[in-house]
């Protein structure tokens, strides 16, 4: 297989990132409180579902607003089947159809969470895919709202806003650095692909698309079921990690924050989604310690309850307003290093 | 090479074009004129399968009118739109590479080929398409159209919202890609320019073909001429 120019060109920007994400990562493991090392996981998280609403909104430029839906479904499905017997009898005493009497080993858990979410991805897609524009928008949120009540009322299989308990802590950090370095290489990948190329043709003019051949609608399903299965991904690295999931963190607010690393970093480039989600993961922390009331060179600052999510949302607003591309725009990492013509 | 007949195209519910029937001769050019709203870009559209139609369109003696549209592409139908309408978000070399899906053992070669014969679009060659300019991007277009090496290449207002000095340049192109015996199915509301180089030309208008004849039919009509050139 012989690799184009701009397939050779976003090798190149892949591994420039991946080298970033293995530097900080590889700090953090060395020189991380346990309180740090936790922050750094939950953003290379965030950052795996980035990348993930990257490979649908970055090339079908399609508003996706379910995806934290299917990093729950990910994290459900892997939690369910990998949880312990002894365990499941005490958190799920009356789970249907036996969900309390098997476990699996991690590695088959999680291929099996990948699958369920690719299927009801694949479900959803066939809907979804021939819409655009705003009615995608709109069936995504309302996949969203649906997913949710699922998981709050069928509290016999995920015990709604209780806490699902007794996950295998299998992951460490280099796990999701490794992960993630993966994910960075099949989502550049895939944006440099014959795909790629011409699904973001279709976002530009759908008609002209059609008439050179493209095929839309199976592109955009082909983007929006690798964009679920790396959601899914995410979602087992969260579970396996944390070894207890809820509800609550697969819904608005992880939807609004996920949303807006995208958006800051640019929703076209993978560095976009790598440089935004790092910028809000740590921007947000230091927030957070603002909101706390600090005392900074001797003046005691007041304590500013939900300081977070102001910034979070004049962050969006800002962008929109004076760089709707986010930060990258349309250059990739790569751009800055690498001479422009041969 | 290609045989209409008895085209209906539709939009929705409305019909657009009302059973017309011409013919494009292998290595001849045929143009069709008409005003806004005639159904000449419906009629490009049946040709490529992006628009419904009902009706026979026969390609190298194959009735091609049930068919999807990349399989009419493989069978060497290749159009440039109305308006360039290249793809603005993407590189000068990424639109010539989607130009040529169908055709990946030639890309790199045609590639290189389309940069020699137009330098401006290897200079520009990262460049996203929607920073080039209008006779740049109807370049591109219609080398864009090329890349599947077509048997036959269906222009669509190939001069629409240009600086007649770049009309110039562009139907020069045209011309040359005659000259290499291409066929091509012209479709022009700027008819003098497009009876210089149609050998046979169909007239349009409200969905029905009006007049047809060779170019010396049309230009010596005056009537013809008046209504096509807007003086009547």
């Amino acid at each position: 297989m012989t690799l184009s120019r701009s397939q050779k060109r976003g090798l190149v920007g892949a591994s420039l990132l991946a080298l970033v994400l293995i530097l900080i990562g590889t700090i953090a493991t060395y020189f991380g409180s346990k309180y740090q090392l936790r922050i750094v996981y939950g953003s290379y998280v965030s950052l795996m579902v980035v990348l993930a609403l990257q490979v649908f909104m970055g090339n079908a430029r399609i508003t996706n607003l379910s995806h934290s839906a299917f990093m729950g479904i990910g994290a459900y499905a892997a939690a369910i089947c990998v949880t312990p017997i002894a365990m499941k009898k005490i958190s799920l005493p009356s789970a249907p159809w036996g969900l309390n009497a098997f476990a699996l080993d991690p590695v088959t858990s999680g291929v099996i969470a990948i699958a369920i979410t690719a299927i009801i991805a694949l479900l959803i897609g066939l809907i979804l895919v021939r819409l655009s524009g705003i009615g995608a928008t709109i069936v995504s949120l309302a996949v969203l709202v649906i997913v949710h009540s699922l998981f709050l009322y069928r509290t016999d299989i995920f015990k709604g806003n209780q806490a699902f308990f007794g996950i295998p802590q299998v992951f460490t950090l280099t796990s999701a650095i490794i992960i993630a370095v993966i994910m960075v290489y099949v989502v550049r990948g895939f944006k440099e692909s014959r795909w790629g190329i011409a699904l973001r043709a279709s976002a530009d003019d759908e008609i002209s698309a059609a008439a050179m051949g493209v095929n839309v609608h199976r592109l955009r399903l082909l983007a929006w079921v690798l964009s679920c299965v790396l959601l899914a991904v995410a979602g087992i690295a969260y579970s396996y990690y944390l070894g207890t999931i809820s509800a609550r963190p697969f819904y608005f607010n992880h939807v609004f924050l996920t949303l807006a690393m995208l958006i800051l970093g640019g929703m076209r480039t993978v560095t976009g989604a790598v440089l935004g989600t790092f910028i809000i993961s740590f921007g947000l922390e230091w927030v957070r310690w603002l909101e706390t009331g600090p005392t900074i060179l001797g003046q005691k600052f007041p304590e500013v309850l939900g300081l977070s999510g102001v910034v979070l949302g004049s962050v969006i607003v800002l962008i929109m307003a004076l760089r709707p591309g986010g930060i990258m725009g349309d250059r990739e990492i790569e751009d800055f290093i690498l001479k422009n013509t041969e | 090479m290609l045989v209409v007949q008895n085209l209906n195209v539709f939009h929705g519910p409305i019909e657009a074009v009302h059973g017309i029937s011409f013919t494009v001769k292998e290595g001849s050019c045929v143009s069709l004129l008409g005003p806004n709203g005639a159904g000449k870009t419906s009629t490009i559209s049946a040709i490529t399968g992006v628009a419904k139609s009902t009706g026979r369109i026969m390609f190298a003696d194959e009735d091609i009118s049930t068919l999807p549209v990349e399989i009419r592409i493989r069978k060497g139908i290749a159009v440039s739109p109305e308006g360039r309408r290249v793809f603005a978000n993407l590189s000068v070399k990424e639109n010539l590479r989607l130009g040529g899906a169908y055709n990946t053992a030639n890309v790199d070669r045609l590639i290189a080929e389309w940069f020699e014969t137009f330098p401006i679009l290897a200079e520009r060659r990262d460049q996203m398409a929607g920073t080039l300019s209008g006779g740049e991007q109807q370049m591109l277009a219609i080398a864009r159209a090329l890349m599947s090496e077509p048997r036959i290449l269906l222009l669509d207002e190939p001069s629409l919202g240009l600086a007649p000095k770049i009309v110039t340049q562009i139907f020069e192109m045209i011309k040359r890609l005659k000259e290499k015996r291409m066929t091509i199915l012209l479709v022009e509301q700027n008819a003098t320019l497009a009876l210089r180089l149609s050998d046979h030309a169909y007239l349009l208008n409200n969905g029905l073909i009006v007049a047809d004849g060779t170019a010396e039919t049309f230009g010596s009509n005056d009537a013809l001429m008046a209504e096509l050139t807007g003086l009547a």
